[in-house]
């Protein structure tokens, strides 16, 4: 009983000291009487009301005389215990008075710190080897910049190249750059960083690096201009660069680059603690005219949606992205908030494994793609997510609304189901894998749809990373679901490597050709072929084009909304506190 | 424990008033299991992704959840997995520790000794490290859940229960048993067990509560009771995400399994009460059987 | 002494055997941290890089090695995915989690001793049982569900008296010691309720008995009243069962700290550690649950060696058979 962890199993009520559990003072195996465990020991007896008095009977006296010495000594220990929660009590109060005092204090005024909340933290800071857009996000346009840009609206802007040309077989680009520029240590940026930096992420093949295959040659002709040759034409280019294969590093700095960053933009990297919070300090001498208008961003992670929203109602942030639909609507009844949904490349792709055991039948996986309600899944997230139809979301070239290949409809997939030899009798069963991010309620969801068809599935929600093993590289599954956040990433439905397993060379073809394509108009015409027939073969479901909602406060100005899972500038951001 | 021996004790636990409480939980939650095994009001799978988090009706008594499903249903189909998930540990949890009673009774030396210093090494690690570790390399499971607990309660009954043990191993019945050529285990199954039955009794159904406990933690963070299984913690780590959107929500699944794991509690607490023939004065009653051997082990010490 | 010896060899056989379990759980898992710094978007021969660069190609018995020397010497390594000190990060870490457990037991005791206490000397049986039921309630309430009534009620811009933090522990730490306590307060307290309500059962019914017992009867001869007996020879009786029970309540408390600190969004030990299992940054989730497991079996040693010091009794026992 001495060792017992559960406490409440001593509950002997008003008992006498007869009492069979009564008492056992030494913890087991410790006792000294415990060395010879075959013969009687008063310890572990039950009925020591016998014995313990023997044991007990000198220090009865200890005890009482110690009592009878020192009498204060118990009352001093009670008063400090007292004290210790008066304090306590009245610090409280304090600081809950002068945190009610402080908020008036400020009124009217431009807030020096703003803090916005974001949800996925970047684990490292090192954007070279780390993938995920949680990087691209803090980092791109804040701290690093590109040789080019993107806009709001998806489109390539000038960033640390003010020009550029492209030759009429699609193959030179000629970039100039702009003039003065430094990194936030001092260091001159000119031609030499960026040759330097894009010839580093090839010959390292740091991430992306891929983009740059058809790459011939990156040379700086002086300081200011910057040419790159092709081996073939390759439409994408500007835009690849726009994201991390044209960040522009400091070839002479050196710093860890998983917990520091110096780069060329409006903001330094004052701090960074891993999966908690950056924090962004304004740089007074940065070269651009798009200087920071705030001095100090702080940048809070809040994996815990409740705890987003607690910090946005209790005022901790000042606008929170993403924020859940649902939990939304505490804001959008509110006066002084802001809540607005934005576009997003976000596609919430629901993988049919083209070469499964079953899904590899066409007629199941369109069978599949009547069967969903994708407008009972937008509304059960709360509506603000638009449909799509096929692989190019709207703010992507090539976008052609394709949602009523597939419209809901269960009568014609139980036939479909019947034609390819599905019956009550003989169930199709499908395991579905996916990654717990994303909850567990579109799995339930799913199923449930797929029950009325009388496609039984089993959902399985797991780690990120074990799906990345079981799907991803042994593209082992029949149905899973991903959020392919990505922008321009059409690639997937042409390499019938990637892990759909989806394989149709006439599209292989269209996309290789839309890659050399030298005109925009004839870019986007034959991606938006190719798109149609990817999704007239139904190797999967898109179920819906997220559209990341935020939230701010009224006073809070210059804050993107689209795209901003991804790109997120913030030198525009200005917090005016109400008057 | 005889048949007339249980009897008194659920008689004098139901005259109780918080043992007939709990009684009446237990034997709910027993029956709610039971039918939601071929009755739930809706189906689990029965989801309409334009009436989520719909407020309490006559339709749904408790509301909807995320995807629309009915929250009623979803608790119903939970108390038979928690029922599932407690039996199992429980049961798992009195095997292994009657097993390491049975070493540490050992005549063995070696075993016994190892059985009391193991028990001291490991009788502090907490649940959700255990869980952990079985969790990374197994996934989310039910057995998470029952391994788990079990590792940690096992070790805690053999702790509790030894005193009482011992006592009636050095018994001279006990004595004159293996004399007479009974086994060990013989010895252990026919006069050791029913001995401390009563004190084990007690502290499974403490036990049961913790395990309930251990279930909603562990599944909220993502180590117990897979998605996509009905369960409380499930229904309870659903709901915490729109806590400030939909409060009530969150309220039913807490409320369930405060109350089955007070009434878990109550109940042990009043089989204490009912087994102990000091405080229960109808177990005094001359009886015919003669099972009072606990008072007949301590009358033998006393002499 | 030689059960002193024999307890101690059998701590560091246990280390060792937490070391081989937690290395070998990790072992089996699917998935590696390469692919997941790789992401969706990566070709087979960037994880191949990555995965070579990291050193997860080495042989096993070569990892182990390697990781245990550096444990012996104290240094945990560095995480494959952050980059940075294991040891490190665990500091800072460590900071969140163990200030919560202190306080969340400082609750528990300033609660469940003195209610305890009271439970123990009240005489009307309405008094008893109502004693008896909160214990009871207090104990049953799961840590998510009670943090999140707490909130409900307490939460800042959430509850009905909105005035403690409920989420996030201050970006400057314990350099503002008054935000950094009022920001674990509604955690401790989640935690400490739980808690408190074993120890209130565990003083209450310990008190019981030694009631019924001789020394108070002694005190009472001494002239001392029948409370003044309980509180002061009572309890000092029944202390070194006390320290057993909350020396290992806090192995039952960790379960909900681990918890709170998810719901809270304190970035504690538990927190990275549900965090780094799902990166599967297993350098630093073994060097964690190794580190975690020997605290708790640190925690039972002290306990088991506080409670021999501290029991008057068994020191007296130890006399008699020295004698």
């Amino acid at each position: 009983m001495s060792g017992n962890i559960e406490p409440g199993t001593t509950e002997p009520e008003n008992k006498e000291p007869e009492n069979i559990e009564a008492e056992s003072t030494a913890p087991g195996g410790t006792g000294p009487g415990n060395k010879d465990s075959a013969g009687p020991q008063p310890e572990y007896d039950a009925s020591t009301s016998e014995t313990t008095p023997d044991a007990a009977s000198g220090s009865t006296d200890e005890t009482l005389n110690a009592l009878s010495k020192k009498p204060k000594g118990r009352r001093n220990w009670l008063l400090a215990l007292i004290a210790l929660i008066v304090v306590i009590a009245v610090s409280a109060g304090a600081w809950v008075f002068s945190s009610l005092r402080s908020t008036p204090a400020s009124t009217g005024t431009v807030a020096k710190s703003v803090t916005i909340g974001l949800k996925l933290a970047p684990t490292n800071l090192d954007i070279r080897n780390e993938s995920g857009s949680a990087l691209d996000q803090v980092l791109i346009g804040n701290v690093y910049q590109g040789l080019v840009a993107r806009s709001s609206e998806n489109k390539v802007v000038p960033a640390i190249a003010k020009s550029w040309s492209k030759s009429d077989d699609g193959l030179t680009y000629t970039f100039t750059l702009n003039t003065g520029m430094h990194f936030s240590n001092g260091d001159v940026l000119d031609a030499n960083d960026v040759v330097w930096s894009i010839r580093e992420l090839v010959d390292k093949q740091y991430t992306d690096a891929d983009v740059l295959s058809t790459m011939k040659s990156i040379t700086a002709t002086d300081d200011n201009t910057v040419v790159i040759t092709l081996n073939k034409p390759y439409s994408a280019l500007l835009w690849a660069l726009s994201g991390r294969a044209g960040l522009v590093f400091d070839k002479d700095a050196s710093y860890d680059a998983k917990t520091q960053a110096v780069g060329s933009g409006p903001f330094l990297l004052s701090s960074f603690r891993q999966g908690d919070s950056i924090t962004l300090t304004a740089d007074g001498k940065y070269w651009g005219s798009d200087k920071a208008k705030t001095q100090e961003i702080i940048i809070r992670y809040f994996a815990d949606d409740n705890a987003a929203v607690n910090a946005l109602k209790s005022g901790d942030v000042q606008v929170l992205a993403p924020i859940t639909e649902n939990l939304a609507s505490t804001f959008s009844n509110n006066d002084d908030y802001v809540v607005k949904a934005g576009d997003d490349t976000d596609k919430f792709v629901l993988a049919f494994n083209s070469k499964g055991t079953s899904t590899s039948d066409k007629r199941v996986r369109q069978a599949i793609r009547y069967a969903i309600n994708n407008e009972e899944l937008i509304a059960a997230r709360g509506g603000s997510d638009a449909a799509l139809g096929g692989p190019i979301p709207s703010l992507d070239p090539g976008y052609e609304d394709l949602t009523d290949l597939y419209p809901y409809n269960p009568t014609k997939a139980k036939s479909l189901l019947a034609e390819a030899g599905y019956s009550t009798a003989k169930p199709l069963t499908l395991r579905f894998e996916y990654a717990n991010i994303y909850g567990t309620e579109i799995g339930d969801q799913l199923k449930s749809q797929l029950k009325a068809v009388g496609i039984d599935l089993q959902v399985n929600v797991v780690e990120f990373s074990a799906w990345l093993q079981d799907v991803y590289t042994n593209k082992d599954y029949d149905l899973s679901l991903v959020d392919h956040n990505e922008s321009h990433d059409f690639y997937q439905w042409a390499d019938p490597e990637y892990y759909y397993n989806y394989d149709n060379p006439k599209v292989q073809e269209l996309y290789a050709k839309a890659l050399a394509a030298t005109s925009d108009e004839e870019e986007e015409s034959l991606l938006r072929q190719a798109a149609r027939l990817v999704s007239e073969d139904a190797p999967a479901d898109w179920l819906f084009n997220y559209r990341v909602t935020t939230a701010r406060v009224k006073g809070l100005s210059g804050f993107p909304v689209n795209l901003n899972q991804s790109l997120l500038p913030l030198w525009n951001v200005t917090m005016r506190n109400p008057a | 424990m005889n048949r007339r021996r249980s009897a008194i004790v659920l008689t004098s636990i139901w005259s109780t008033a918080t043992g007939r409480f709990s009684l009446i939980v237990m034997s709910c939650w027993l029956l709610v299991a039971l039918l939601s095994l071929v009755w739930t009001p809706y189906s689990l799978w029965a989801t309409d992704g334009f009436h989520v988090w719909q407020s309490p009706s006559w339709s749904h008594p408790l509301g909807t959840d995320g995807s629309g499903a009915d929250v009623l249903s979803w608790l119903m189909a939970g108390s038979a997995t928690n029922l599932l998930i407690v039996l199992l540990a429980v049961i798992l949890t009195a095997i292994c520790g009657l097993l390491l009673v049975a070493a540490m009774l050992s005549s063995h030396l070696g075993l016994s000794q190892l059985a009391v210093v193991v028990i001291d090494a490991l009788i502090s690690l907490p649940t959700v490290l255990v869980a952990l570790i079985l969790a990374v390399p197994f996934g989310p499971s039910i057995m998470v859940i029952v391994v788990a607990c079990s590792f940690g309660y096992s070790l805690n009954l053999a702790r509790i229960v030894r005193p009482q043990a011992m006592l009636v191993a050095r018994s001279a019945y006990v004595e004159s048993a293996l004399s007479n050529g009974a086994s060990a285990g013989r010895v252990l199954m026919t006069h050791i067990v029913p001995n401390i039955l009563p004190l084990l009794l007690v502290q499974l159904s403490m036990c049961a509560g913790t395990v309930i406990l251990a279930e909603s933690g562990l599944t909220y963070l993502g180590i117990g009771v897979p998605s996509s299984v009905a369960s409380w913690g499930h229904s309870l780590a659903t709901s915490v995400k729109f806590i400030n959107v939909y409060p009530l929500a969150v309220i039913w699944p807490g409320l369930v399994v405060t109350v089955v794991v007070v009434a878990l509690n109550l109940f042990g607490d009043a089989l204490r009460d009912a087994v102990d023939p000091l405080e229960n004065p109808r177990l005094r009653n001359p009886s015919p059987a003669p099972s009072e051997k606990t008072q007949e082990a301590a009358d033998v010490r006393e002499s | 002494m030689l059960a002193v010896v024999r307890r101690l060899l059998l701590f560091v056989a246990a280390l060792f055997g937490m070391s081989l379990l937690v290395f070998a759980a990790l072992r089996i898992l699917p998935g590696d941290v390469a692919s997941v710094m790789a992401g969706v978007n990566a070709t087979p021969q960037r994880v191949e890089a990555l995965r070579e660069q990291l050193g997860l190609n080495r042989s096993i018995a070569e990892q182990y090695g390697s990781w245990l020397g550096g444990v012996l010497r104290g240094d945990f390594g560095t995480s494959l995915l952050t980059g940075r000190s294991i040891s490190a990060q665990i500091g800072v870490r460590s900071q969140v989690t163990f200030p919560l457990i202190a306080l969340g037991m400082l609750i528990a005791l300033l609660i469940g001793i003195p209610a305890g206490c009271a439970g123990a000397l009240a005489t009307s049986r309405p008094a008893r049982q109502s004693f008896r039921a909160i214990s009871i309630i207090g104990g049953s309430i799961p840590a998510l569900w009670g943090g999140l009534l707490l909130i409900l009620l307490f939460g800042r811009g959430v509850g009905l008296i909105g005035i403690l933090p409920s989420q996030g522990f201050p970006q400057q730490g314990w350099q503002n010691p008054l935000q950094a306590v009022m920001s674990l307060l509604l955690p401790a307290m989640t935690v400490g309720i739980i808690v408190a309500a074993g120890i209130m059962r565990y003083t209450r019914s310990a008190l019981n008995e030694v009631m019924g017992s001789s020394f108070i009867d002694m005190g009472m001869a001494c002239g001392m009243t029948r409370r003044q007996a309980t509180l002061r020879i009572g309890l000092r009786i029944i202390a070194p069962q006390l320290v057993s029970v909350i020396g290992l309540t806090l192995a039952e408390m960790i379960t909900g700290v681990v918890v709170v600190e998810n719901l809270f969004a304190l970035q504690g030990l538990g927190s990275m550690l549900i965090t780094d299992v799902g990166n599967r940054d297993l350098l630093t989730v073994q060097s964690e649950l190794f580190l975690l497991s020997a605290f708790f079996l640190t925690i039972g040693l002290v306990v088991d060696m506080l409670h021999q010091l501290i029991d008057p009794r068994l020191r007296a026992v130890k006399g008699g058979i020295q004698q």
